[in-house]
């Protein structure tokens, strides 16, 4: 069954199934769909998703959006996945499913908030809000606390103690990846000071070598460019 | 009996995990968690849940937050549960999860948010915000309509056109349900022109009685008493189920 996966690398949930997709040495085909082009809205890709948003997969005839149900579906379905990535046993299981639910309002919320009034504001052409960004700020410090003191506890170096990656630490990886797109003084200054997430980072980098760095390379080279749309908005400001 | 599951009643996720406890026969001890007295926020609770939030069970030692992983895993744990829930099969599974994942930041952020601001604010010491209200009602409308436009296409009368309901139900038609505490022609205006969803909450509760009602019932006495004030233009202060 062909497996197609639609997706831009710019969005956090996208680069998550990417590289789940090839950790696990899976046969698919990534189709990118620019966000920055408005290529979401197309009646093509509503097709695909009717509610316009990245990322989504086509396998075979079946339809699916919503990136933790995609990585389920993948862990279940996909040959050759090992159980650490979506554990058998239905308490371990249950955790992985509260991580992925807590993020929704927590990291994501917050971190999105705060990128979207800030940094990809500009770029979409809408003035950002910095009453939003200020909350988004706030909820992204908290959930990044709360990561470090009760999701990263445990023996293990991965989310919920465990020894190895789940699917859920993909997911939230991806997301603080994403503060690679802000002004570096920004990032610095919002996860300097967690020491354990920049380790957790590194350690879903290293497990998910090579993937991870090669498919981070699009957000992380967006910052030079976001920044001088920054600059050219706030100098018409002036 | 091992389960307990700590809930308040007010609470739109606490009451679908009873529904669905009570539906499928699940032995378990209900320990009332009132958020409007912070009983959410003792270091007792803390220690069942350190995210401070309602629901929460516990499950002889293993302890579990989140009201969909809750959900999923008491379809998986317990037995005897009709394969309808929580299927087995992965497409199916698939597409709940889906469901399931779109409702934290669409109907669950609308309806929670409008109602919160609208109405509710006040009994958490909270000011009423007309303006915020007004943003989560057009979150919360876009979302009905998408639950009419997609969710309920099919040929069943459930979610995902399924002939029978599954977790997914429970936890959408919760939400909506926290609607009846908002002023009656505000429901009406928002609720009103979505006869399908009208129809689907009371496909639910027809599925799922008579818990459903039971259930809702600190919800609709909660409703009488705004409802009573507001006929003689009150704020919803003293409202509360432990002022009732």
């Amino acid at each position: 069954m062909e497996l197609k996966v639609y997706c831009d690398r710019l969005s956090q949930p996208s680069r998550a199934i990417l590289i789940f997709c090839k950790a696990n040495n899976a046969e698919f085909e990534e189709v990118t769909i620019e966000i920055g082009k408005g290529q979401h809205r197309s009646p093509e890709y509503a097709e695909v998703n009717p509610m316009k948003q990245l990322p989504a997969i086509v396998h075979g005839d079946f339809k699916l959006f919503e990136s933790h149900a995609i990585l389920i579906y993948l862990a279940s379905t996909l040959p050759g996945v090992a159980d650490h990535w979506y554990p058998a046993d239905v308490r371990e299981r249950a955790k992985v499913h509260s991580v992925l639910d807590w993020h929704h309002t927590n990291l994501r919320r917050g971190s999105v908030g705060y990128l979207l009034n800030t940094v990809f504001a500009v770029a979409f052409g809408m003035p950002g809000d910095p009453k939003a960004a200020a909350e988004g700020e706030k909820l992204l410090l908290a959930s990044l606390a709360r990561i470090e003191s009760f999701w990263l506890q445990g023996d293990g170096p991965f989310l919920l103690g465990n020894s190895k990656p789940t699917i859920a630490d993909v997911a939230l990886v991806c997301e603080v990846t994403q503060l690679e797109a802000a002004d570096e003084n920004d990032r610095d200054r919002i996860l300097k000071p967690h020491t354990k997430i920049l380790k957790w980072v590194e350690d879903v980098k290293s497990a998910t070598a090579p993937h991870f760095e090669e498919i981070h390379a699009t957000i992380c080279s967006a910052r030079e460019p976001l920044k001088k749309l920054k600059a050219q908005a706030d100098h018409k400001s002036e | 009996m091992t389960l307990t599951v700590f809930a308040d009643r007010m609470s739109q996720p606490a009451r679908a995990i009873i529904i669905f406890c009570k539906v499928n026969g699940i032995d378990f001890e209900e320990a009332r968690i009132d958020i409007f007295k912070r009983q959410q926020l003792t270091p007792q609770f803390q220690e069942i849940n350190p995210m401070k939030k309602v629901p929460a069970i516990v499950d002889g030692r293993f302890k579990l937050f989140e009201s969909h992983s809750i959900l999923i895993y008491l379809a998986c744990a317990f037995p005897g549960i009709a394969d309808h829930w929580y299927p087995g099969d992965l497409f199916l599974r698939a597409k709940i999860h889906s469901v399931l994942d779109w409702h934290h930041s669409n109907l669950r952020s609308g309806a929670a948010g409008y109602v919160l601001n609208s109405t509710l604010g006040t009994a958490l010491g909270l000011p009423l915000n007309p303006e915020e209200a007004a943003k989560s009602e057009k979150l919360l409308s876009a979302s009905l309509r998408k639950i009419e436009s997609f969710w309920l296409k099919g040929r069943g009368r459930f979610l995902l056109g399924s002939t029978q309901p599954s977790i997914a139900d429970l936890s959408l038609v919760c939400e909506i349900m926290q609607l009846e505490l908002v002023d009656e022609k505000d429901r009406e205006r928002i609720l009103g022109p979505h006869k399908k969803v009208v129809k689907w909450v009371a496909d639910t509760k027809n599925a799922t009685s008579p818990h459903f009602d039971q259930v809702h019932s600190v919800l609709f006495k909660v409703k009488e008493k705004l409802q009573s004030q507001r006929a003689v233009g009150v704020t919803s202060q003293n409202v509360l189920p432990s002022k009732l």
